[in-house]
């Protein structure tokens, strides 16, 4: 039955009350452990069409008749529109319409950044079109711009109102530490680099608009194009098959898909709208660099008194604040806490969500001042973590619906008990260490989320949902899952996703939810298509629904006898079995999050700043695990990106202008496949008893988390240097030595 | 812009340097594509060019660096200077003769702003950001010289063969001064032909870059031992490749307030190539 409830929704940490529609989710839970699809390694069910290259990305989308459009972009950082005379390039060669701030709204005669769109060309070909916007006559009012954080706070230049949390007495809690440190963390913007920049193609039919688009959320994209252009919802069509990566930059629809949209009503003409790399890394969304000034107070003990936390972001000129003073209010039972997050508006790229968007500077922040405390008072890293977990999230008190924290630590102890055998393989100016982190972060979806599941007379199930699978392997989890509810091998299972009008609403591929959200959805609606089958089999075999069950591809009577499905779905002739299921809603009053630690192994060359990472052990707690193999995959991916942000990335700007120096992929230094160490993934697999017939969370942003943290310890633990900046190039590596010694003389 | 011609002349004779010589492409086709050199023709010259390693010592300009890094016979400094350099597939391409030319990485450089090096009157690097720049001769111009293998090469004692010289490497490079911002001695339509080095009884190059692999030199140092005498050079420390007399002269280093780490890093790796290769 359909029931109306108030509830919380979740993305990415940040929560709005809204109503939901929801059915209950009558299903019995699977039991825990490896099904006989689920729960066991499966290869990508699309992984040799992206590899043999007939997947189709929006990059490959070439419609008929289709222009190409090309964007201008202020090259100066804060600057005010003076002249604007686009029929220079109205009059190029091939090109078919040129509109500035006066058409569409996605320009603006105030540049607050470098790469903020002023106008756009659209032409037969992208040559055309770029040719085309050297000729666009444009005069500039340059203005000073603002990049220092610190001074825009000075200035009161925010983002937002400061975001202020206080819990116990802070004062007291450090007059009763026995230990108190305070360092001051700092972390680096980074960028996205989607293997596919942004892009979109926008061609209408009438009033109907069609949208080709690399995106995290289809409906947020049909929902938020539909607004805009005032259009009925249904009047939008938005696709997107294949995906080469968002990380949080493609969850609405950006500038390029209006500039696009509006060229393509002009001209009538499909257009598409790319970003090149240039572009990408200048405009397209950042994860903002943080200043964090960090304090902390312990008993001998080792019990927390207090924490404390000033948190500067570098936001931009637009963005949100991300909540990079989370972990400090979340991980730790800690009585007496205050912290504030201060967002500063900056003559920069606005910022946009990025795999876990504060949480993983926070946790960097908290993790090492952990650390160092540690060592002050003399006590194991990881017993001093044990010895402050929290029961209930120390926030609100609400009970965890799923907390295996400290399974996740026991799991970690063969690899912290490495420390020795690890140091003492130190050689020469080669010094090794081990370092660990915590994780927290959310991760357990919401409703509403829908799926269909048919099949056809020949027996075989095909999955409908207008989701979007990013890159981290639904298609496969969803095949998955509907597979084992109809007791089907994978392969008779196939899953038609990736387009608003082939399919029901669907969630947001962010804040670790796509699994979480769409997964019990699926299993609803195979589970409403294997009850029909069953119905027509107790009928067919003149045998009872309650004996039978769906298994191997064969209906099984617990009475003796079995049938192979086609038996019974041959009788369908041209008719088909419809499933129809949807999200449930979340536990009440609980609070849902993910856990985890990671442990790294460091090697440090003291003499030249040298820093390989060798080792790095993941234990995550995300309940149940869908796919082993795409669940691993998931992990490796998110940290070798945390030791790209870690070690080598980094967004740098002209300290005067403002602009944008780290454009190309050989300035801004992504890791190659020789910076990633051996990663041992190690998860959990237990079923969150609270959350949803699956009890599966999501798994795209707990491994990125800790990482960074882990490593600047392992660092520590290696050398005795205190590095608190990332990234940790080789200068920042040397310093962080050089100071270490003269800590070291002065003693 | 529009897209330059290309012409395959059956011979190198009679190249005017009315085109630009085109050989592996891998610098000159990004820096076509950027506006930061135009060309109305392009020549090609990739199989007009002496190709081939002869005895480890004489090599022709349009080896690749592929080839170099998995001779045998070439001195191990050479071969680990291509083998640190770029990707597999630029270093399948990338000639030798084209990497001793290759243009500094310098951002401000390379995102066209009018910089000191090209013809404007400041070094937006200096005032602004530098990590990856100069340590020596950091003025006019702090941009750092990218090649691995030239570095190498110097240390080396490289005499260069082109179609109309014989000189040594040092002689191709010339820092860049008011009256002319080019950091070659090469003449229009002057191409390098050969490459003839001295055979030292120990040589090694070794290399900080930024991550483990396809990185350009923070620094990189060159030594070989030839009888009694140790020469060194250094990577991504000068605008041009950077001879070093010796490692005393690491004290004359004019760093930057950013690149200062670099003399550190250059102490550091001096020091391990010359105790690699000494007797």
């Amino acid at each position: 039955m359909a029931r109306l409830i108030r509830t919380e929704k979740e993305v990415e940490g940040r929560y709005t009350e809204q109503w939901v529609v929801v059915e209950e989710d009558p299903l019995d839970r699977w039991p825990a452990g490896p099904l006989d699809v689920v729960g066991r390694p499966a290869a990508r069910v699309d992984g040799l069409r992206r590899a043999r290259g007939t997947a189709r990305y929006t990059a490959d989308v070439a419609l008929p008749g289709m222009l190409h459009a090309a964007v201008l972009r202020s090259p100066h950082a804060s600057a005010r529109l003076r002249r604007l005379e686009l029929a220079p390039a109205l009059a190029a060669p091939g090109v078919r319409a040129a509109i500035g701030p006066a058409d569409c709204d996605v320009f603006s005669e105030e540049a607050g950044y470098q790469g903020a769109p002023v106008a756009a060309v659209a032409a037969e070909s992208f040559g055309q079109a770029r040719a085309a916007l050297a000729l666009v006559e444009v005069e500039w009012e340059v203005g000073e711009p603002l990049l220092d954080p610190d001074e825009a706070v000075r200035r009161g230049q925010l983002i937002d109102e400061p975001d202020r949390y206080e819990r116990g007495d802070v004062e007291r809690g450090l007059a009763a530490a026995d230990v108190v440190v305070e360092a001051e963390y700092r972390t680096a913007t980074v960028l996205h680099n989607a293997l596919e920049t942004h892009q979109a193609v926008c061609a209408w039919e009438g009033d109907e608009l069609t949208v080709h688009i690399s995106t995290q959320w289809i409906w947020g994209v049909r929902k938020d194009v539909a607004k805009r252009l005032g259009l009925a919802p249904d009047k939008v069509r938005v696709v997107c098959e294949y995906m080469g990566g968002g990380f949080g930059a493609k969850n609405d629809p950006g500038d390029h898909t209006f500039v696009a949209a509006e060229l393509a009503r002009r001209t009538g003409r499909p257009v598409r709208c790319a970003l090149t790399r240039r572009e990408e890394n200048l405009a397209s969304g950042n994860r903002h660099a943080t200043i964090q000034r960090l304090r902390a107070g312990a008993r001998a003990d080792g019990t927390l008194t207090a924490l404390e936390g000033e948190f500067v972001m570098a936001v931009g000129w637009d963005g949100f604040v991300s909540s990079t003073a989370g972990p400090m209010k979340m991980l730790y039972a800690c009585e007496n806490v205050r912290t504030v997050e201060l967002g500063a508006k900056l003559n920069t790229g606005p910022n946009d969500a990025f795999r876990a968007p504060g949480f993983v500077e926070g946790t960097f922040g908290l993790e090492c001042l952990l650390d160092e405390l540690a060592a002050k008072l003399d006590l194991d890293p990881l017993e001093l973590r044990r010895r402050n977990g929290a029961d209930a999230d120390p926030v609100d008190g609400r009970p965890f619906s799923a907390k295996n924290l400290g399974e996740c630590y026991r799991r970690a102890e063969p690899h912290w008990a490495r420390r020795a055998e690890v140091r003492a393989r130190s050689e020469g100016p080669w010094r090794r260490g081990v370092g660990l982190a915590s994780q927290i972060w959310y991760g357990g979806g919401g409703p509403p989320s829908y799926a269909f599941v048919r099949v056809g007379s020949e027996g075989d199930a095909t999955v409908l949902t207008a989701m979007q699978d990013i890159g981290t392997g639904t298609r496969t989890a969803m095949a998955q899952i509907a597979a084992e509810e109809l007791g089907l091998p994978l392969e008779r299972v196939s899953v038609s996703l990736g387009d608003s009008a082939r399919g029901p609403y669907a969630a947001i591929s962010a804040g670790s939810s796509t699994t979480p959200s769409m997964g019990p959805a699926v299993r609803a609606a195979a589970a409403d298509a294997a009850r029909q089958i069953i119905e027509i089999a107790a009928q067919r075999f003149e045998s009872e629904e309650r004996v039978l069950s769906l298994r191997g591809g064969r209906i099984v009577s617990e009475d003796g006898g079995a049938w192979t499905l086609e038996e019974v779905t041959g009788l369908l002739g041209d008719g088909q079995i419809l499933g129809r299921g949807s999200r449930g809603p979340n536990p009440t009053g609980m609070r849902v999050l993910t856990f985890g630690v990671q442990v790294a192994e460091v090697a440090v060359d003291v003499e030249t700043g040298e820093v390989r990472v060798e080792r790095i052990a993941a234990i995550h707690d995300v309940g149940r695990v869908i796919n082993p193999l795409g669940a691993a995959s998931q992990v490796e991916g998110g940290i070798i990106q945390g030791i790209g942000h870690t070690l080598s990335e980094q967004r740098l700007l002209d300290p005067a202008s403002g602009e944008a120096l780290t454009l190309t992929l050989d300035a801004y230094k992504l890791p190659t496949i020789a910076d990633v160490p051996e990663i041992v993934t190690e998860l959990l697999d237990v079923p969150d008893e609270h959350l949803t017939s699956l009890g599966s969370k999501g798994l795209g942003e707990p491994p990125i988390i800790p990482t960074a943290a882990a490593i600047a310890n392992a660092i520590r633990d290696a050398t005795g240097a205190d590095v608190r900046s990332l990234p940790i190039t080789r200068e920042e590596m040397l310093r962080a030595l050089e100071e270490a010694r003269e800590r070291a003389y002065a003693l | 812009m529009s897209a330059p011609t290309l012409s395959r002349p059956a011979s190198l004779d009679g190249l005017d340097g009315a085109g630009t010589p085109l050989a592996g492409g891998t610098d000159l086709v990004p820096l076509l594509r950027d506006g930061l050199v135009r060309a109305e023709e392009l020549v090609d010259v990739r199989p007009l060019l002496p190709r081939g390693i002869e005895d480890g010592v004489r090599i022709g300009a349009g080896t690749t660096l592929a080839e170099l890094e998995r001779s045998a016979e070439v001195p191990a400094a050479l071969a680990e200077a291509c083998r640190l350099a770029a990707s597999p597939q630029l270093r399948h391409m990338g000639t030798i003769g084209g990497n001793l030319l290759q243009a500094t990485r310098c951002w401000y450089w390379r995102l066209g702003v009018p910089c000191y090096l090209h013809g404007g009157n400041r070094c937006h690097a200096r005032e602004g950001e530098h990590r990856e720049h100069a340590i020596f001769a950091t003025e006019p111009c702090a941009s750092a010289h990218p090649s691995d293998p030239a570095a190498a090469l110097l240390a080396l004692g490289a005499v260069l063969e082109t179609t109309s010289r014989r000189l040594p490497l040092a002689e191709l490079y010339r820092l860049p001064t008011d009256d002319d911002r080019r950091v070659t001695t090469l003449a229009p339509g002057e191409l390098i032909l050969r490459l003839e080095l001295e055979r030292p009884d120990a040589s090694v190059y070794l290399k900080a870059m930024d991550r483990q692999r396809f990185g350009f030199p923070l620094v990189g140092a060159a030594a070989a031992r030839l009888g009694g005498e140790t020469r060194l050079a250094l990577a991504g420390v000068a605008p041009i490749p950077w001879r070093l007399g010796s490692p005393a002269d690491l004290d004359a280093a004019t760093p930057l307030p950013g690149t200062a780490y670099k003399v550190e890093l250059a102490r550091a790796l001096v020091r391990r190539a010359l105790a690699a290769v000494a007797p």
